[in-house]
């Protein structure tokens, strides 16, 4: 029986033109025009392509120091064949040579930082260069330090100097955990050499893109137009959802198709679940339709999908809830006041204040944290930490503000429910 | 068989019903007659367990549906004035709609739907949707969503408001059928015809009250002391109006449109004496009949009015 109902208000739903109209096409040609003309004003500084520029500047070479590392190994007593054989295993193990053709030039950290050879005299000018998010710089002597720390146990680290640009944090970030990784790699090598492992491997073997796809997922990124008001016409498109359902219900009452359904025994409990189901299953469709349009049309990579998934469950649910909650008011008032009030102005409101037509917050902070509780804020405030690369624990407290509302909703629902004749 | 004993309904302080007892036993058809706001509406709601009455109960095979309506619900069908359909689904997926909810499926759901389809005469239209049916059409499937669980009772409320005359024919035979097949019906209608050619017993209503009730027979009886006389004539003038009051002053005169309807007491022979007046007045009478009592004069003879007043 429940089936029945939930697949009579589907048909009732997709059979008419005004709710597809509203729930589906206003969203889509919204999200269209506003993404579009307001790219200009709020993509400013944005970056969506992450790809951090490294200048390495190398002052060192072999064979500038190839003399003095030879004198070196040979006043530690080793000469001869032993001392050719050292020279070669580190010339395999030389850091620098494997930074620039092993770890760099792979494919795989390749995606994340395009990679330039410049003079060391450069330097102030490229320090004053906005587009350069890091620059390596590998002092003359580095090669010799590394021999005698690694591989003799000098206590002599070998330096380099790390410039990181302040202009885009993430994209330095990406460069520091590189070099990060690299430069541990080398510094560790004499106790991996003594472990039977080889420098070269473990400076290779280090987790590079992984460190990078965490950086990103640490950092936010930012929001472009695209996104923003993709999220904002989707929480506030949804909010019509219980209008058309509770309207239908209406119909149904004046119609007398209602009487028909409580003398086949439908009980009140079960017609208040079938608009619930049905406002879920719903929301979760439009929802689903206005994400998939922003990823194929606009090209809105959305990240964070177990995030994105509990985030439009929740908000499906609430939608659903509500759907339940006008559905009684229309039932008890026997008209479609409730509906109307709620269509024509609890929805502007809660958009307004739940910034799907502007960042709120830039008005008034306590707006936006009045607009955080309305349940289409909350969604959005949540989708969007998401999609800044926040973690999944900061969406909770917004999930939270769902669910009291989810509750509220359900509650009313069953208390105002018109009893026997009600609605006849 | 069900009972309505001293049922009441008031609307905040406005009583709408007032003290009605009713009875339909097994295989019965009643008629419920009564003018538009006479509270029939009111009164079919109760009976079937869709408004608690203010005061007074209402039994189904003797158990009492104000306490336990599912007692009723199941196994009543009925037919509601609105059309009480989905215009966006088609006429097979309404009845599909309707006899799933009423727990039917598989194979007995089709042949079921089909059944009505072709009882209703709709089965050429059953995958249009019902949006795009005619008044009468959608009436015959308002009809139709009530008899697919097979009822043992069937409560119709004014079915044929509104459509042309061959669908109301169409619907008339249909249920003339339903009776014949040994259904329980209520019917309601202020078309008097409409209750006489289907009903065994009758209930009139006005204003919330239940003013007369019994077999046509029996009800007719109560204007079996007047008679009728239709008169058609050319040059009807107020003049040979107010002779005829003047020489019958037991008489009501009144015109309806060309035809002047005179009520008096049977026991008057009065044609030749309004050949006569018509003769003095210059009237040419062209037909006088004298009519047998209807539910029509019934109710004007009760009521002072005219049922569709």
């Amino acid at each position: 029986m429940l089936l029945s109902l939930i697949g009579k208000q589907m048909k009732m739903l997709l059979r008419n033109k005004q709710p597809l109209i509203i729930l589906l096409v206003m969203p889509l040609v919204l999200i269209t025009i506003l993404s579009t003309a307001l790219a200009g004003v709020m993509d400013n500084g944005g970056e969506s392509a992450i790809q951090a520029r490294l200048v390495i500047l190398d002052e060192s070479n072999w064979e500038q120091e190839e003399e003095s590392i030879k004198s070196f190994i040979e006043e530690q007593g080793v000469s001869g064949s032993a001392l050719d054989a050292l020279l070669t295993q580190v010339k395999m193990n030389d850091p620098i040579h494997i930074l620039e053709n092993s770890i760099l030039a792979s494919k795989e950290v390749g995606k994340y930082i395009s990679v330039e050879k410049k003079k060391a005299t450069d330097l102030n000018n490229l320090r004053k260069d906005k587009n350069i998010d890091g620059i390596l710089m590998i002092p003359s002597n580095f090669r010799l330090n590394y021999i005698k720390s690694a591989y003799f146990g000098v206590n002599q680290t070998p330096d380099i100097d790390v410039f990181l640009s302040q202009e885009n944090e993430i994209r330095a970030s990406i460069i520091q955990s590189v070099i990060q990784e690299w430069q541990n790699g080398f510094t560790k090598s004499l106790v991996f050499s003594k472990a039977g492992i080889s420098p070269n491997e473990i400076m290779q073997n280090t987790e590079n893109v992984k460190k990078i796809e965490q950086e990103l997922q640490e950092r936010e990124r930012k929001i472009p137009a695209s996104i923003y008001y993709t999220v904002g016409m989707l929480v506030m498109f949804a909010l019509y959802i219980p209008t058309f359902l509770s309207g239908f219900a209406l119909q149904e009452v004046q119609w007398k198709v209602y009487d028909r359904l409580i003398l086949a025994g439908v009980s009140s409990t079960l017609y208040t679940v079938s608009i619930f189901i049905t406002g879920t299953i719903v929301a979760v469709m439009q929802q689903a339709i206005i994400l998939i349009f922003g990823k194929l049309v606009l090209g809105i990579d959305w990240i964070g999908a177990e995030g994105m998934l509990v985030i439009v469950l929740g908000y499906s649910f609430f939608i659903g809830g509500l759907s339940s909650l006008l559905t009684t008011l229309q039932l008890r008032t026997k008209s479609e006041g409730a509906a109307n009030i709620f269509s024509g102005f609890v929805v502007s409101i809660f958009a307004f204040l739940g910034g799907s037509f502007f960042n709120i917050g830039d008005v008034s902070s306590l707006l936006a944290n009045i607009g955080n509780f309305t349940p289409n804020g909350a969604t959005m405030t949540a989708i969007l930490s998401i999609q800044k690369g926040q973690q999944l624990e900061v969406i909770w407290s917004y999930i939270s503000a769902l669910f009291v509302w989810f509750i509220l909703c359900v509650l009313l629902s069953i208390v105002l429910f018109p009893k026997r004749g009600g609605t006849s | 068989m069900l009972q309505a004993i001293n049922l009441q309904k008031k609307f905040k302080t406005k009583e709408v019903v007032c003290n009605i007892n009713m009875q339909l036993e097994k295989g019965e058809s009643v008629g419920l007659l009564g003018p538009n706001g006479a509270g029939k509406s009111t009164t079919i709601s109760m009976l079937s367990s869709l408004v608690m009455p203010t005061s007074g109960e209402v039994f189904w095979n003797k158990v009492s549906i104000n306490k336990n309506p599912e007692a009723l619900r199941k196994t009543l069908g009925i037919v509601p004035q609105e059309i009480a359909l989905y215009p966006e689904l088609t006429a097979k997926e309404n009845l599909a709609f309707f006899g799933r909810i009423y727990g039917l499926k598989g194979r007995l759901l089709i042949e079921r739907t089909e059944e009505i389809l072709l009882k209703i005469g709709l089965s050429d239209r059953k995958n249009d949707i019902v949006k795009t049916f005619s008044g009468g059409m959608k009436r015959r499937l308002n009809i139709g969503a009530a008899l697919l669980h097979k009822p043992s009772i069937l409560i119709m409320d004014e079915p044929t408001v509104g459509i042309d005359p061959q669908s109301r024919a169409y619907i008339l035979d249909t249920v003339k059928q339903l009776v014949e097949e040994g259904m329980t019906l209520l019917y309601t209608s202020h078309y008097m015809e409409e209750v006489e050619l289907l009903c065994d017993k009758i209930y009139i209503m006005d204003q919330g009250e239940i003013i007369a009730y019994g077999t046509k027979e029996e009800l007719k009886l109560l204007v079996s002391d007047n008679q009728t006389i239709e008169l058609k004539a050319h040059l009807l003038s107020s003049a040979f109006e107010e002779a005829l009051q003047k020489q019958f002053p037991m008489a009501s005169v009144r015109k309806e449109e060309d035809i002047l309807l005179i009520s008096m007491p049977k026991k008057e022979e009065p044609l030749a004496t309004i050949f006569a007046i018509a003769a003095d007045n210059a009237v040419t009478i062209t037909s006088a009949i004298v009519k047998i009592p209807s539910l029509e004069d019934v109710f004007l003879h009760l009521t002072g009015r005219a049922l569709r007043d």
